[in-house]
């Protein structure tokens, strides 16, 4: 399967050097931190393909230290933590990862207001969506609110980047966010976008944000929340056959001593029913968790 | 600015805002108005997800005498959550009906391309749904719109304060646009149906997840800006099969309806789904607003063919706080 999955992440990679989310479309930073981070770790082969990722990322960073969604939008965006974890990770150009490492950190979500805190002092649960409003992760835009997985992205690329961030306050940040990440958990375990009851209602947990999740939380594995949500992560994978999910949940599992080769076996079948739709992140991802990839994100 | 927000609806302040809309000034370009004289729309008996969907499907389309000969369609349905009891999601079976009637009506290419409000992993969401062995079958393409390359696109109406909204090359490039969601009602919109199913036009990968801008910006303002600014013709095929009632758009209660709705105009194939629901469409702050420039609202301005509106229409339970939307004016 391995083979197969090169094959097509190289025939997708761009003459720019990036990587789109499926062949043909334009590159973006999401698709090139990922195929990027895949392939760095292999042989020299695969590295030439990774060091044209880096470069393209490398053009693509804006002045501010965030990385655009796509190079001609210019508009930072949540893909600077993958972007940041990635050169972070593979130790490559040192003084863009640190800039994006600190963009990430200047970055303050929108919370609800004034009102709305006082409201969930008050009363927590007439709000209709039940979470504390003044916790500050990591938004998807600028001038949004915090939601669980762009905050799981910039936990690994932040927790990956402190060596590099002498003398600045890295932990208070890193902290607040994994305080709004279990606050959003749902009542079994497991995360979902980021709300965890909504109208009184409880909502469902996702496989692959749950395993995301977990891996941004792995320096805090005897947490009772993580063990949970480890626990509803394997009841949630008996349902789930993509890609995605499973190549987060083999890396997820790795990084807390787990076996994931049941997963590994299951992500090779499922290669063949669909070969993940050719997306450029599932694949990317299958390589990572395929090639012993756990170490290259996990905290 | 005149709210449309769900606050309206908990103020009691609906009614006389969205009733009073007429009075407003315009807050659209000219180039937003979409009215004909009159609007037709359809409503055709369906009891089941069954294989006599394909024909009832093409009878439906050829209703309006849609020309989609070696035209690209682009189907839309509304896919938001993995739902075991099938509810939440546009039916596989209806778009697999849509997929076949629009090629025997002569289409070059029908692609079915959805943005999945929740979910990033789409891949799951098309096995889990039964929707992969569909297109697969039918060997049909699949866009993911979350992820599809986007252009941005000057907004021709004004409510949601945003210069531009961003929209996938799919859509913009296809030659119909036809919009599948399921009768359902919604815990902020009060109904989610084909105009309100255009924020699956919408790229997450832009917009977060789920659409966590439009939501800032308003949801009903962010209704009708994106169906005001789509350049692209229209259709819509409502899956009124099984709807959803209560606490939609997940978490609702199923409910038997028996129908499909068919039209051109969005805003008329809504009012008229409303009232299928028996929800006054002209208390739904979207549909208010729309049918000032984007179609028509009135059933005087509506022509409705195929079974009448009283022999099929249910009574579709609201959360309390959407209480007003039953109340017919």
């Amino acid at each position: 399967m391995i083979g197969e999955a090169l094959a097509m992440l190289h025939a997708a990679q761009n003459r720019d050097g990036g990587w789109p989310t499926y062949h043909g479309r334009a590159s973006n930073t999401e698709c090139t931190s990922l195929a990027t981070l895949a392939l760095a770790r292999l042989d020299a082969g695969e590295r030439a393909a990774a060091d044209r990722g880096v470069r393209w990322l490398a053009a693509c960073q804006n002045a501010d230290g965030s990385w655009p969604l796509q190079r001609d939008t210019r508009t930072p965006s949540w893909t600077t933590a993958l972007a940041t974890l990635t050169l972070g990770s593979i130790d490559r150009e040192p003084s863009s990862a640190g800039r994006g490492a600190r963009w990430l950190l200047r970055q303050q979500p929108r919370t609800p207001g004034v009102l709305a805190s006082v409201l969930y002092r008050v009363a927590p649960h007439a709000r209709v969506v039940e979470l504390d409003p003044e916790l500050r992760g990591w938004s998807w835009t600028s001038g949004a609110t915090s939601f669980v997985e762009p905050t799981a992205y910039a936990l690994l690329a932040l927790k990956r980047s402190r060596s590099r961030l002498a003398g600045v306050e890295v932990g208070a940040r890193i902290e607040e966010a994994e305080r709004m990440i279990y606050d959003r958990m749902c009542r079994d375990g497991g995360w979902n976008y980021g709300n965890s009851r909504v109208l009184g209602a409880e909502l469902w947990p996702y496989a692959d944000v749950t395993a995301l999740t977990l891996l941004s939380l792995a320096d805090h594995r005897d947490r009772g929340e993580n063990e949970r949500s480890l626990a509803a992560l394997q009841r949630m994978l008996a349902d789930v056959d993509s890609g995605l999910a499973l190549s987060w949940a083999a890396l997820c599992l790795a990084a807390y001593g787990q076996d994931a080769a049941p997963v590994l076996a299951r992500l090779r079948r499922a290669w063949t029913r669909t070969h993940f739709l050719a997306d450029t992140r599932s694949i990317a991802l299958a390589v990572l968790a395929m090639s012993d990839g756990a170490r290259a994100v996990a905290p | 600015m005149p709210g449309l927000h769900r606050r309206a609806f908990l103020s009691g302040a609906l009614a006389t805002t969205a009733l009073a809309s007429c009075s407003r000034p315009a807050r659209w370009d000219r180039t937003a108005v979409h009215q004909p004289s009159r609007s037709r729309v359809a409503i055709v008996p369906a009891t089941e997800y069954d294989d006599r969907l394909a024909e009832i499907v093409l009878r439906g389309v050829r209703m309006f005498g849609l020309d989609v000969a070696r035209k690209t369609v682009v189907l839309k349905p509304n896919f938001v959550e993995f739902d075991p009891a099938g509810v939440v999601n546009t039916h596989p079976a209806l778009v697999a009906a849509a997929i076949e009637a629009f090629r025997r009506a002569g289409a070059r290419e029908v692609i079915v391309a959805d943005g999945p409000g929740h979910h990033r992993d789409t891949e799951h969401l098309l096995i889990a749904s039964g929707l992969y062995t569909v297109l697969r079958d039918a060997r049909a393409r699949y866009v993911d719109l979350n992820g599809d390359d986007a252009r941005a696109v000057r907004v021709r109406s004004h409510y949601t304060g945003l210069d531009e909204l961003y929209l996938p090359e799919t859509v913009l490039k296809a030659d119909l646009l036809v919009s599948m969601p399921k009768l359902k009602t919604h815990h902020w919109a009060g109904v989610t149906l084909s105009m309100k199913n255009m924020f699956g036009c919408l790229p997450g990968s832009i917009y977060g997840f789920p659409k966590n801008v439009l939501h800032w910006a308003g949801i009903a303002e962010s209704i009708v800006d994106i169906n005001s600014t789509l350049p692209v013709r229209r259709f819509a095929i409502v899956d009124g099969i099984v709807g959803m009632e209560g606490n939609g758009p997940i978490q609702g209660d199923r409910k038997h309806c028996g129908v499909l709705v068919f039209g051109e105009d969005p805003v008329a194939v809504d009012a008229t789904a409303a009232r299928l629901m028996t929800i006054d469409p002209r208390r739904v702050p979207h549909l208010a607003e729309a049918g000032r420039f984007l179609g028509h609202l009135a059933d005087d301005r509506i022509e409705q063919i195929g079974e009448p509106i009283d022999r099929l229409r249910q009574d579709f339970k609201v959360l309390p706080s959407f209480a007003p939307l039953k109340r017919f004016a």
